[in-house]
């Protein structure tokens, strides 16, 4: 697998690209900023750019921009945002457009290398990766009329891994139940939240997503 | 005009100085012996028009000659007797008195049966009638002389006057003068007889004159054509007959280089005489007519001070003075001490007015120190006088309500550059943070993975714990560093604005918080700062007082971002000073009860 990595702090640069080579993913790049991130992806034809969220020269949002970008013109490189903010906000506009092959993790996870390459697989793969801070934090989010109240334990479960961007495959190999169980709590599940995307598009995360903030 | 206002001047009348109190006592006896002698000089002037000298003066050539002669005169000295009593400032009153007098003169000079003084006397004050009335032309409508030409004209032919009627008392022979018409035996004053001297300084006198009322004329008309639309109204009436006189001037010179004799039956010079005289007549009513217009300004003036209890708003003042003095330019300016600048009414900056062509500045001020000043047309005369004491009273009023509006600018200005410094402070250090120090724990949490990875390759499992140990420790203070960076300027309020931000405090909330967002945009950024720590702190108030449900709207109304926040806790609310701190400083408001907090914050609709 070969990766671009854009951050503009060196030292979490070398970090990441360290943890990379370790896991035996080959580096085609490292770049500072986000148009040199979008020219090496056109040169090196990366299978994933790995991008921080906040580059020069604004300091923004031009990760999230860049991510969208390639992911409009490049449908075959994944991209894996690298933030420090536990913010389903970028979260949520970064899934807008292509859910599929995106991803937004936070940066201290992906010092482990089980962590990232699991994040790149899944992405290689075709799924969405979403945080699990990200989500525990908006399972907690304290409600006026709490809806999920009505699922099951093992529903909630079921939902936590919809909302971090897992297939029903993977949820049903990581909860040891048939793929057809997934799809039956699946469908259970949005039909009690009142959820009018279909179950099965890569979008479901993003309208889980927005249901559990309260913003649908 | 840019002098420290006076005392209100007492008329300078026939006592054009000193101790003014004395003078206006004198002034009713003075105006009464000018009036009588006027008419004495008119009357006497009549007489001997109709005497044995009748041939050799224009009163006595005709009935038309003799009614010019008394409208020019009678009207001058009317003239002087309507501005002294008017009480104008300056000279003009005085000038016009003497050059009414004046010019019954050469009538005088042609008393043959009377006693010698009389007509000799006559014959040396006649010489005054000309720069008299330069300078009386030349003082309207301010009661100076005014600019550098004038000044320098008038002083040249009171000079060229008194040196050629030296000359000619002391050694004209009138019996000697082949010009001589009217007194043609008599000079009391003679000392010598010395003609061709008297030849040659009546020639030179009468080629000065002529170059003298020319450059009358060009004053005059370089004054009409610099003056502002209002002032040149007021120039107008006298400037435009002075002309005229002068014109009439020039012409005598010219005709009698050919004539040498003054002969009244001469039709040319006839002519001349009746335009002159025409000319003086009209001056004199332009004179009065300038009376009437003050008067009539002085009347409106009045009528603000009448208006003034209504307590007018800022600025109408100086409307009602513009309106008033027919003057749509005037502009008033106060002193702010403190400041040491001056202000509009409103309170905003404005330049020190300053005099400029047709344009004038008066300053006022009481117990000597400056309340405005005034940007006028030059025109108005005696500004300071017109604007009487009621008005003094409304100009310092209007004064010190510019001074406390320009002071609480000032201050909600302050307050805005402070929370703007504070905030941009915040977002430099929640930059800082994310950039240095949590950068740098993000690469010591990796090495101490590297390490433990080590660790337990080499079966050190002392180390390892350790290792994992610290690796927890990193973890937990990236936590609590990324809460610290979020709290003291979340990014995602920068970047995306309130609604984002809102929803994301409302994640981390304590208590449940459900948020209505009337649109989904944007507004400038001080504003969205205010509202966004307006309910973090109601929020964390609430939840401090056992809420454990928030509402929050936040909507536009009109200029106003509207926050409102209803939660059901219980006990006094907290008065919220850092967050009324900031929505006072851009001049919004803030009232809290004990279950509802609403902020209204102006934000420009951009």
């Amino acid at each position: 697998m070969r990766v671009v990595v854009a951050e503009d702090v060196m030292l979490t640069r070398e970090g990441i690209a360290r943890v990379l080579t370790e896991a035996g993913v080959d580096v085609a790049a490292e770049v500072g900023d986000a148009a040199a991130l979008l020219r090496a992806v056109r040169t090196t034809q990366p299978d994933a750019a790995i991008v921080d969220i906040r580059m020069p020269p604004t300091h923004t949002d031009e990760g999230l921009v860049a991510a969208q970008q390639i992911r409009a013109t490049h449908p075959g490189v994944s991209v894996l945002i690298l933030s420090q903010y536990i913010e389903p906000h970028y979260a949520m506009r970064l899934l807008e457009d292509h859910p599929e092959r995106t991803g937004y993790l936070l940066k201290e996870r992906v010092f482990d290398v089980a962590n990232l390459t699991d994040a790149l697989r899944r992405l290689a793969d075709g799924e969405t990766v979403v945080d699990p801070t990200i989500v525990a934090r908006l399972f907690s989010r304290k409600r006026h009329t709490d809806p999920l109240g009505q699922l099951t334990d093992r529903e909630r479960e079921v939902l936590a891994l919809v909302a971090e961007g897992l297939s029903n495959q993977a949820i049903a190999t990581r909860l040891f139940v048939t793929e057809r169980t997934v799809e039956a709590h699946v469908k259970q599940i949005f039909q009690r939240l009142g959820l009018t995307a279909d179950p099965d598009s890569h979008r479901r995360v993003l309208a889980v997503l927005a249901h559990l903030r309260g913003t649908t | 005009m840019a002098r420290a206002a006076p005392p209100p001047a007492a008329p300078a009348c026939l006592a054009t100085n000193g101790r003014l109190a004395v003078a206006a006592r004198l002034a009713v006896p003075a105006r009464l012996a000018a009036a009588i002698a006027g008419a004495a000089a008119a009357a006497g002037a009549l007489a001997v028009a109709e005497g044995p000298g009748r041939a050799t003066t224009y009163a006595g050539s005709s009935a038309a000659g003799a009614t010019l002669t008394l409208s020019a005169g009678l009207g001058l000295i009317a003239a002087g007797l309507v501005i002294c009593l008017a009480r104008r400032p300056g000279r003009t009153g005085d000038l016009a008195l003497l050059a009414g007098l004046c010019w019954f003169t050469p009538v005088w000079a042609a008393w043959q049966d009377g006693p010698p003084l009389i007509p000799t006397a006559a014959m040396v004050a006649a010489g005054f009638t000309f720069p008299l009335i330069v300078h009386l032309a030349l003082t309207c409508p301010t009661g100076r002389a005014g600019s550098a030409p004038g000044r320098v004209l008038v002083a040249a032919v009171y000079a060229e006057a008194v040196l050629t009627a030296a000359v000619l008392a002391l050694f004209r022979d009138p019996y000697f003068d082949p010009g001589c018409l009217a007194n043609c035996t008599v000079n009391v004053f003679l000392v010598r007889s010395l003609p061709p001297l008297a030849r040659a300084v009546q020639a030179g006198d009468r080629w000065f004159t002529a170059t003298a009322a020319a450059a009358l004329a060009a004053v005059c008309a370089a004054r009409l054509a610099r003056a502002s639309a209002p002032a040149r109204q007021r120039l107008l009436p006298v400037h435009l007959p002075a002309i005229g006189f002068a014109a009439a001037v020039v012409a005598r010179a010219v005709v009698l280089q050919q004539t040498t004799v003054e002969d009244p039956f001469n039709p040319a010079l006839f002519a001349i005489f009746a335009a002159g005289s025409a000319a003086v007549v009209l001056l004199a009513a332009g004179l009065i007519s300038g009376v009437a217009r003050s008067r009539a300004e002085r009347r409106a003036v009045a009528r603000i001070a009448a208006s003034l209890d209504e307590a007018p708003a800022p600025g109408s003042l100086q409307s009602a003075l513009a309106a008033a003095l027919r003057d749509p330019g005037l502009q008033v300016a106060y002193w702010l001490p403190g400041a040491q600048r001056y202000a509009g009414a409103t309170g905003q900056a404005v330049p020190e007015p300053a005099a400029a062509p047709g344009r004038a500045v008066t300053r006022l001020t009481r117990n000597g120190r400056t309340i405005a000043a005034i940007s006028h047309s030059g025109a108005v005369p005696g500004i300071e006088r017109q604007i009487g004491a009621a008005i003094r009273l409304g100009l310092e009023n209007e004064r010190l309500q510019a001074e406390l509006l320009a002071q609480l600018e000032e201050l909600r200005a302050s307050r805005a550059r402070i929370v703007q410094t504070a905030d941009t402070e915040r977002r430099r250090l929640e930059r800082n943070l994310h950039d240095g120090a949590q950068q740098r724990l993000l690469a010591l949490s990796y090495d101490i993975r590297l390490a433990r990875a080590a660790a337990q390759a080499d079966r050190d499992a002392q180390t390892e714990v350790s290792l994992t140990g610290a690796a927890g420790e990193t973890q937990t203070a990236l936590e609590e560093l990324r809460e610290l960076a979020n709290g003291i300027y979340p990014a995602v309020l920068a970047e995306a604005g309130i609604g984002p931000a809102l929803a994301t405090l409302a994640d981390t909330a304590p208590l449940a918080v459900e948020i209505v967002l009337a649109e989904n945009r944007r507004f400038p950024a001080p504003a969205e700062a205010a509202a966004y720590f307006a309910v973090a702190q109601a929020i964390g108030d609430a939840g401090r007082r056992g809420a454990d449900r928030a509402a929050v709207s936040v909507g536009q109304e009109g200029g106003r971002l509207v926050v409102t926040i209803q939660h059901n806790g219980t006990g006094d609310a907290s008065p919220m000073m850092a967050a009324a701190d900031r929505i006072g400083a851009l001049g919004g408001s803030l009232s809290i009860s004990e279950t509802v907090c609403r902020a209204e914050i102006p934000c420009a609709s951009s």
